[in-house]
């Protein structure tokens, strides 16, 4: 039994270094000096065109401003624009070029504006990066982001006064938060150099090649230094047009195991955990700790627009009976879930918009809502024809009530969530088989092809008052046909809809427009193409001491304040 | 001698070329492309921007033409760029398999340097107490997962006693040069070294041990005892030194390693090495990354298995290449 | 003094040549030799201790009354030796199966209940429910031994299960850690037995047909092997967890859908796994293809199947067994640093390498939850390699001591 007698006294003595663990933060002292945040995901180099990864959009934050952003609350905000222009304040016009209804703005640049070499930020700057945008040996990922302003034209007189004409009649024309401009004077002779190459351009960007030369950005911070796969140090940026920031030095430290980074954190190698870091279930226990030893830490949590959701697939014979769905979200006590997994910090959703979108509606009236009610979804499986039997489960003409619950494998909430309801599920006698995926392959294949048997939970990274068109309209449906693109994946096609869809996307008026997404939303709750289940909550850990630190919930995340940022 | 060094590299050439494509193939099997995962990040794309982007990166070329495409640059000196950082291949790699030269040499060595007079000690006293201890230890090395082991290490030493970093390679932003910079290096190593250190101990203290009980059983040690020799001279320059031999296999062996980086180890430490390079540019499809990893990997495995049979040889006269 | 000495020296001499006289049988000896190694001993006993709870793991189910997958959300993470409450909401759930198991029954309570006046209710329809709801366990047991005995002794079960003790906790849906470290033993020890045994078996096959046949044959399969050794495992693994096995028609018949994370493991892991044990047969092959007794048996016009079968597996049969050993528990830290990588075996199936890689990011919270699969993986691995370091001290005729 020696192996055993001195395991357990191993594992006792290493318990015991648990129990007394509550060590401070080694860096006691938090000063303006430095200021270390830990993030878990891969990030690129930033040309704000090119880059496509979640925590290189979270850096640009710091270095680069667009024309307009989104605030705390879910409002656009002028950046490097003076103002918004809209059809209301005269700003915009619809105009007809060559027999097409289109809109033409008029975005004037804050005078300050300047690259951090000192040059000011003009018109050339916007028509640059659209023109780079367009050529198709560049791999920018969203194009039309760009190629949506068919024309930019300016005085030479005001080179900060710039006239956009867009290509469509599109109320939300100037909804332009990833529309970045590139310094003309440095990117060109790269760009002419070569852009006639494939990817020729991307590669040899000064953004890839010297990402710490002067005048690549425009906002409160520079890049002093970036290890690709390691860490970025960021310091202010003299030529910022706004207040200057505080905080003396920024770094932005990767520490890809979420188990690692609070290990990190506790021992002082980063001071704070951005909200691409920590995992729901971590941060939960981590603000238990703080409170319990009193750490200089606070958790801040914020609800986001991201929808955690179960697409249903239409095509599934057992789903094709509304009553089935409908039933589905009548078993699940949503609350509950939200109460006792995590803590009340993440809202139930009832449908996809968020209650900060300006179309948000819970009003009964004109929706469908679904509260717990097993009674209501037995009464419906009755309804449906699916009996009870004695092995617990219910049956229709010898078939079982089966579904396929799929996700993404490794996702620890996913896989919490899952059985939670899979139990539910079971006291009205629904049979829910799990079953999981690594993300590329549920992403890649199956979501993509709709080759989920039932059902399929992942979430939308969703924003105010987005266009339905690609969730919703029939077009949307993947098939062999169209190269399996389009997001509608539950197969849901329905004319009313598609309709709809189109109706909203041309509609100037924001009463009409309202108005027609609640048209939209009625359909949506009532015939369940998708189970709504919670919007997740943005997490970050930062020190007490830290002021002027607000989480956003949106992917304008709040290094978009940072200048606000201060001990 | 020369002739079958030199068939045997012909072989391991023809067989990188077959895995190189074999490997390439597989993962083009793959479900999901880069663009997939870039739809996954930005909601904005559309469907027109897949079409484009997939004709861009010639993701609509056959397996072969695109193999085929990517072995003529490489023939060429040009190892291409990283899908992923839009950076050269050569430049992203290059500091991140210096990293993880430098992590596994001190690993191999540190392990080494415990592992053989520990394996040593215990082959002369079998039996003892000590015996079982180092033994038990050992074991323990092979049989401790290693991920548990590393946060283990990093919540002693970093969380409780607050001696070492939790990790990363070395501190952000301190210009050190010269023996300051070592030593900030050195610090930043400790614990990846530990870990990785003691998975590899259990192996060389196992070889080790009954490498030397082996030859400690033979009858020229029975002579050398005879004949008066001093205990040293007995263990060391006669049943050490036959005992080596199968050591210099598994040593070899585990050399192969010394560039392909300790995946898990890495990414738990936020160790600038290759391992995680190669499991994010495989899971992100980033082929030529992987590929180049790839080759490097299997490359090293070849040579060392090649490079062990020959030492063997040269160690052992009984054993002749034909 | 001298003369008892001479006496227990002619003793013992006695005895050796009574052994030397009655040879014992192969089996005996190896057993003997292996009994001398004391920590081979003890990982034995520690693997079929293992093996016993994974055998056992259902009758462990139902004599405790704890269930793995029963989940408590209100009572997450929970230390070690802590007592948790359903909430109200399933302790109605199990008073409603209880009354449409015996409605007989249900209705003798309620009524006996509302008679006694032990519980205040509206409608004598929720005098269960309102039970429950009103008292804690030990106060309705108390209530129960005023009822008539055999309708409470149906009830009590049910009560039974509204409280439960967890020795070592619970995780992220209050399930009970115990119990699911009891399953996750057989699913990790099934795992890694399977592995080994299939391993073995294909390696045997291969290393066989190589070493026996030579020429092509061998080349050929001995530069799979040597491909398979020196290939990245990983792109395998992730196309491996593309496949579809349900797709698979024989597949679906063979296993069910609860098990396929399982058998895909397995898969994986025997791909990976055959090579050693090949290689050592083949070796092993070769050098009896030239022995006396096999070329004996070839002049006598032995079928091919026959030599090998009879003749040259019995003699390779026990170097494998120590691979063998050692591959189980290879197959088992394998298991667990796919799991690492989200490739393992995929939850609510538990294993030891999921449950620990669940728990790691919360281990300075529920440092128990970390530890006891670490713990059990280590030890578990620990004692495969013991037993085979044992057996091949026990069957290499160069170790036996007489």
């Amino acid at each position: 039994m020696t192996i055993m007698s001195s395991m357990t006294k191993s594992f006792l003595a290493l318990t015991f270094i648990f129990a007394l663990s509550a060590p401070m933060p080694a860096s006691a002292a938090l000063a303006n000096d430095e200021f270390k945040i830990g993030i878990t995901q891969e990030f690129e180099n930033m040309n704000p065109l090119i880059m496509t990864m979640s925590a290189s959009l979270y850096m640009y934050g710091l270095v680069g401003r667009a024309l307009v952003s989104m605030n705390t609350s879910g409002k656009w905000y002028p950046q490097l624009a003076k103002s918004i222009p809209t059809i209301e304040n005269g700003g915009a016009k619809i105009i007809t070029v060559n027999g097409k209804k289109t809109v033409q703005a008029v975005w004037e640049i804050v005078p300050k504006a300047k690259w951090s070499d000192g040059k000011p930020v003009t018109c050339e700057d916007f028509q640059f990066a659209r023109n780079v945008a367009e050529n198709p040996n560049v791999s920018i990922a969203s194009k039309e982001t760009y190629t949506q302003v068919e024309k930019i034209e300016w005085d030479t007189k005001t080179p900060q006064k710039c006239t956009f004409t867009y290509d469509k009649a599109r109320w939300d024309f100037n909804q332009l938060g990833q529309f970045f401009p590139l310094p003309k004077h440095l990117e060109e002779a790269v760009y002419k150099q070569w852009g006639s190459k494939r990817e020729g351009y991307e590669t040899n960007s000064n953004y890839n090649k010297n990402p710490t030369m002067a005048g690549l950005y425009n906002g409160p911070y520079i890049v002093q230094e970036v290890k690709l796969g390691s860490h970025v140090s960021f310091i202010p940026n003299k030529y910022f047009y706004g207040s200057a920031p505080h905080l003396k030095r920024i770094v932005i430290k990767l520490i890809p195991n979420t188990g690692t980074l609070e290990a990190n954190l506790r021992s002082g190698t980063i001071d704070a955990v951005s909200s691409l870091g920590f995992s729901f279930d971590q941060a939960l226990a981590f603000e238990k700790r703080v409170k319990s030893e009193s750490l200089p830490f606070n958790v801040s949590f914020k609800p986001s627009l991201t929808y955690e959701h179960i697409d249903l697939n239409l095509d599934n014979p057992l789903l094709k009976d509304v009553r089935v769905r409908k039933a589905l979200v009548f078993a699940i006590n949503r609350e509950d879930l939200v109460k006792a997994l995590f803590e009340g910090k993440q809202t139930v959703a009832i449908h996809n918009l968020a209650s900060i979108d300006p179309w948000y509606t819970n009003d009964p009236k004109k929706i469908v809502l679904y509260p717990y009610s097993k009674r209501e979804a037995s009464k419906l499986l009755d309804e449906a024809g699916w009996k009870m039997e004695k092995d617990g489960y219910r049956h229709k003409d010898g078939k079982k009530l089966t579904l396929q619950f799929m996700s993404t494998a490794g996702n620890k909430i996913r896989e919490t969530v899952q059985p939670y309801l899979q139990a539910q599920w079971k006291t009205v006698g629904i049979d829910v088989q799990i079953k999981n995926e690594p993300a590329r392959v549920f992403f890649g294949e199956t979501t993509k092809k709709r080759n989920f048997g039932a059902m399929a939970m992942f979430a939308w990274v969703s924003s105010p008052e987005v266009s339905p068109k690609p969730q919703f309209h029939s077009s949307q449906i993947p098939t062999a046909k169209n190269g399996w693109s389009g997001q509608n994946i539950t197969g849901w096609n329905d004319k009313k809809v598609d309709e709809l869809c189109e109706k909203i996307d041309v509609e100037f008026d924001s009463k009409k427009r309202i108005g027609l997404a609640h048209e939209l939303l009625k359909l949506y709750t009532d015939e369940v193409p998708t189970i709504p289940l919670y919007y997740r909550a943005d997490v970050a850990v930062v020190p007490k001491t830290l002021k002027g630190f607000h989480l956003a919930g949106h992917q304008f995340s709040e290094t978009n304040e940072v200048e606000k940022w201060q001990f | 001698m020369t002739t079958y060094i030199l068939r045997r590299l012909i072989q391991t050439v023809v067989v990188i070329l077959l895995l190189s494509y074999f490997c390439f193939y597989i993962m083009t099997l793959m479900p999901g492309d880069p663009v997939e995962l870039m739809i996954q990040s930005n909601p904005k794309i559309t469907s027109e921007d897949v079409a484009r982007l997939r004709t861009l990166y010639g993701l609509d070329q056959p397996a072969y033409k695109r193999y085929l495409h990517w072995a003529s640059t490489l023939v060429q000196g040009d190892l291409g760029y990283s899908r992923t950082y839009r950076v050269p291949v050569s430049e992203l790699i290059g500091s991140k398999l210096i990293n993880t030269f430098i992590l596994s040499m001190s690993s191999l060595s540190l392990a080494l340097m415990i592992a053989i007079p520990l394996g040593v000690l215990s082959a002369l006293r079998a039996g003892s107490k000590l015996d079982y201890l180092v033994n038990f230890f050992a074991f323990a090395g092979i049989s401790v997962p290693s991920f548990w082991l590393a946060i283990v290490l990093i919540i002693i030493f970093s969380v409780f006693f607050h001696l070492l970093p939790a990790g990363g390679t070395s501190t952000i932003g301190n210009e050190l040069t010269g023996m300051a910079a070592i030593l900030d290096r050195a610090k930043y190593l400790i614990l990846p070294t530990m870990s990785l250190a003691y998975l590899q101990i259990g192996t060389f203290v196992r070889y080790t041990r009954s490498s030397m009980l082996e030859a400690m059983r033979n009858d020229y040690i029975r002579t050398a005892k005879a004949k008066g020799l001093s205990r040293q001279a007995v263990i060391w320059k006669h049943g050490f030194r036959n005992a080596l031999l199968p050591l210099i296999t598994v040593v070899t062996l585990s050399l192969s390693g010394i560039f392909s980086g300790a995946l898990i180890t890495e990414s738990v430490f936020a160790y600038q090495g290759v391992g995680k390079l190669v499991y994010d540019s495989i899971i992100a499809n980033d082929f030529n990354v992987a590929m180049v990893s790839f080759i490097i990997s299997v490359t090293m495995v070849l040579i060392m298995n090649l490079l062990a049979d020959v030492l063997y040889g040269f160690a052992d006269p009984r054993i002749s290449f034909k | 003094m001298t003369a008892d000495k001479m006496n227990e020296t002619r003793q013992l001499t006695a005895k050796e040549k009574h052994d030397l006289e009655h040879v014992l049988p192969m089996w005996k000896i190896v057993w003997q030799q292996f009994t001398e190694h004391r920590m081979a001993v003890i990982g034995l006993c520690v693997i079929i201790f293992f093996v016993l709870i994974a055998a056992f793991a259902p009758v462990i189910k139902a004599v405790t009354g704890l269930d793995p997958e029963a989940q408590n959300p209100l009572s997450r993470y929970q230390p070690p030796l802590s007592r948790t409450m359903l909430p109200t909401d399933q302790r109605n759930d199990k008073v409603l199966e209880f009354e449409n198991m015996n409605p007989n029954v249900a209705a003798e309570l309620r009524k006996s209940l509302i008679e006694k006046s032990l519980v205040q209710s509206a409608s004598e329809e929720d005098a269960l429910y309102d039970l429950v709801a009103q008292k804690n366990t030990d106060e309705i047991r108390e209530a129960m031994k005023l009822i008539p005995t055999e309708a409470a002794d149906k009830f009590l079960p049910v009560v039974n299960t509204f409280e439960t003790m967890h020795v070592f906790g619970t995780d992220e849906l209050g399930r009970d850690v115990l119990m699911r470290l009891i399953y996750g033993t057989r699913v990790s020890m099934s795992v890694g037995l399977m592995v080994a045994f299939f391993s073995a078996f294909v390696g045997l096959l291969i290393g066989a047909v190589a070493g026996y046949y030579g020429g092509v044959m061998d080349a050929v399969l001995m530069r799979v092997t040597d491909a398979l050794l020196s290939l990245p495992t990983l792109p395998f693994l992730i196309v491996m967890a593309a496949i579809d096995l349900n797709k698979v028609p024989l597949f679906k018949s063979l296993v069910g859908s609860e098990n396929e994370s399982i058998v895909k493991m397995v898969t994986i892991l025997l791909l990976f796994s055959w090579m050693t044990i090949a290689l050592l047969v083949r070796g092993s092959i070769l050098s009896l293809r030239e022995r006396e007794f096999i070329l004996a048996a070839k002049t006598l016009g032995a079928k091919d199947s026959t030599i090998i079968f009879r003749h040259m597996f019995p003699n390779v049969i026990a170097p494998m067994l120590v691979s063998v050993t050692l591959g189980v528990g290879n197959a088992i830290l394998f298991e667990s640093a796919l799991s690492f990588l989200g490739l393992g075996i995929q939850p609510p199936t538990p294993s030891w390498g999921n449950m620990l890689y669940n728990a790691q990011e919360l281990i300075s919270e529920a440092p128990f939850l970390a530890f006891l699969p670490g713990l059990l993986i280590l030890a578990t691995v620990i004692s495969f390699n013991y037993l085979g370091d044992g057996l091949q001290d026990a069957i290499d005729p160069k170790a036996i001591r007489r």
